[in-house]
């Protein structure tokens, strides 16, 4: 251990000290400069200038840049704030489908679509320019384009196997006079069972013939409670049948909607890929007509 | 005692006296029946609208036969509306083929509209006010509307008009349909303009903002999902709207919106219509959009469109 105090291990000094400093606070004054002055593309610049320098100016920097960013993080939510107004704007041009709730300072939720029980979609990151879309719904979005190549629903089975349900109950309702009839007969042939006197080398035979007959009867009045409950049956499943015709409306806008603006899933996929890049960029141009002019 | 010699004093008529009594009697029986042919003369001939109306309602409900002059062929109540409607319609050129089918004799008159073929239509009175009557088709017991001339009153009936124009005569050229609609409310109109009447058009108003008011009150979801899915199959995207509400534009701009006018607590769900020239109605959009007639009539309980309870009910 060394206990000399005088000459310093760590080389510092003040005028090292002071210039790190303001550095620092020179940090927080560009950025707040950047937000008095609307300068969004700086702020983001400020936020996170590694990303920036690869992927807004392509830059491949053979060192990382200081980031001071730590010094403003526990702003996030209100630089969120201030940086959504923009982005919002463009991202109604580019994503003219895409609709934004701010339901917390700085948070926003998508949703997909302003139609009748439209999905939320997810969240908008405005920070760090992306979407985070809810899981299950973006697996569903993408499932519906891929069942739609092989011209297919999502909800294509289950409807078929209600579908069929229902036939199958109206038909039991439809046939109950067929089976009161085929009832009425079989109660009839038990009667005429019943009135038999056998031969003792018959009998066997003759109880035999009453319980299939009576099988028989047991099973037709099983068919007529399931008819009986058929009605309300079928009105649930024509319920359940409308629930998932409405989620197939609602992929087929989304899928519209995604067509129309990008063409296909894939260059949805894309663009959402390289949203940061395209955003800034376009921050860029813009900065630079307003220059210009 | 004294009031008794009173009494049988008075009893005692002479002769004259008593003929005088018998002739006067006549004579105001007869005054009755010339007031009353001059107010039918009118109803037939005046080629004014006030005129017209003043008569009508001198005729309703008039006391003709007297206890010594008796009329055996008379109009009833019923016949002397619809001679109005039709006079009203005529003067006012508004008939669009509409007129009395059956004036051969004194009878229970019908009436036809130019473009419903052999439909007939006659006024009933109303069970609860003498001066009311329900104008409907003859082969159905459907009240279209309510004519009330004393009190200066016609009300649509919606459930019922949608009832007749949309399901009964189904299959029929929807343009058709809309001509004898329109001879009523222009009717109606006239009603309005000439003598201050209190019209309720119901789903015949094309007003901008007109409520059509739903009998359930709360509108479930799953209804309002089953016009989303049948508005998508036609091409049409019924947007969501405010409070749990919904909006369809259709063809033109027009559009549909369906929501709560109500609160949580108390909802009172309906639709309204907007449209650049103020014309679409309800009923218009049942006519003109088989996908919402499917949707109404689908779930016609909670949808049906309410009127004047106490005049209806």
């Amino acid at each position: 251990m060394d206990n000399k105090i005088e000459n310093d291990p760590f080389s510092q000094n003040d005028t090292i000290l002071s210039s790190a400093l303001s550095e620092k606070v020179k940090y927080l004054s560009d950025l707040n400069d950047s937000i008095k002055d609307g300068n969004d593309l700086k702020v983001y610049e400020l936020m996170d200038p590694n990303r920036f320098a690869t992927e807004v100016k392509g830059e491949q920097p053979d060192q990382p840049k200081a980031n001071f960013f730590g010094l403003a993080a526990d702003l996030k939510t209100q630089l969120s704030h201030h940086l959504s107004n923009k982005l919002i704007d463009y991202l109604g041009t580019t994503y003219p489908f895409f609709y934004y709730h701010e339901y917390d300072l700085g948070k926003f939720n998508i949703y997909f679509g302003n139609w009748w029980d439209h999905r939320m979609f997810g969240e908008l990151d405005a920070i760090n320019v992306q979407f985070n879309f809810a899981e299950d719904e973006y697996n569903t979005l993408s499932k519906s384009f891929e069942l739609e190549a092989q011209n297919k629903r999502v909800n294509d089975d289950q409807m078929r196997e209600l579908g069929q349900k229902n036939e199958k109950l109206t038909q039991l309702i439809e046939d109950q006079n067929k089976r009161d009839q085929r009832k009425e007969e079989i109660r009839k042939q038990i009667k005429e069972n019943e009135e038999k006197s056998p031969m003792p080398w018959e009998a066997g035979k003759v109880k035999e013939e009453h319980q299939q007959l009576q099988n028989a009867l047991l099973e037709l009045t099983n068919i007529d409670e399931q008819a009986s409950d058929g009605r309300a049956e079928i009105k649930k499943n024509e319920n359940q049948i409308l629930a998932l015709s409405k989620e197939e409306t609602i992929y087929n806008l989304e899928k519209q909607n995604i067509r129309a603006s990008f063409g296909s899933f894939e260059a949805f996929i894309d663009n959402n890929n390289n949203l940061y890049a395209k955003y800034l960029q376009s921050l860029s141009k813009e900065t630079q007509v307003t220059d210009g002019e | 005692m004294s009031n008794e010699n009173n009494e049988t004093e008075k009893k005692v008529l002479t002769t004259t006296e008593l003929l005088n009594n018998y002739t006067g009697s006549i004579q105001a029986g007869l005054d009755n029946g010339t007031k009353y042919v001059k107010a039918f003369e009118s109803l037939n001939q005046t080629t004014e609208l006030p005129d017209l109306l003043t008569a009508a309602v001198q005729l309703t409900n008039y006391q003709l036969n007297t206890d010594f002059v008796e009329f055996p062929h008379q109009f009833s109540d019923e016949d002397v509306q619809l001679v109005f409607f039709e006079r009203l319609l005529k003067l006012s050129n508004n008939a669009n083929g509409f007129g009395i089918s059956n004036a051969e004799h004194v009878q229970k008159l019908l009436c036809k509209f130019g473009s419903l073929g052999d439909n007939t239509f006659t006024f009933t009175k109303s069970t609860k006010n003498p001066a009311g009557f329900f104008f409907g088709p003859t082969a159905h017991n459907r009240p279209l509307f309510y004519l009330n001339l004393k009190n200066k009153e016609l009300m649509f009936h919606g459930s019922s008009l949608i009832d007749y124009f949309v399901v009964d005569l189904e299959g029929l050229e929807v343009s058709a349909i809309k001509q004898a609609l329109q001879v009523m409310i222009q009717a109606a109109e006239v009603l309005k303009e000439n003598f201050g009447f209190k019209i309720d058009f119901n789903v015949l108003d094309g007003v901008n903002g007109e409520f059509y008011e739903f009998a359930a009150g709360k509108i479930p979801e799953p209804i309002l999902d089953e016009l989303f899915v049948k508005s998508a199959d036609n091409q049409y995207i019924l947007m969501s709207g405010e409070n749990g509400g919904a909006a369809l534009t259709l063809d033109n701009d027009t559009k549909l919106t369906v929501f709560n006018a109500g609160n949580e607590d108390r909802p009172k769900w309906g639709a309204d219509i907007h449209d650049n020239d103020q014309k679409e109605s309800w009923l218009n959009l049942l006519l003109d959009y088989p996908f919402i007639k499917d949707w109404y009539l689908d779930n016609k309980k909670q949808l049906e469109i309410l009127s004047n309870k106490i005049i209806f009910g």
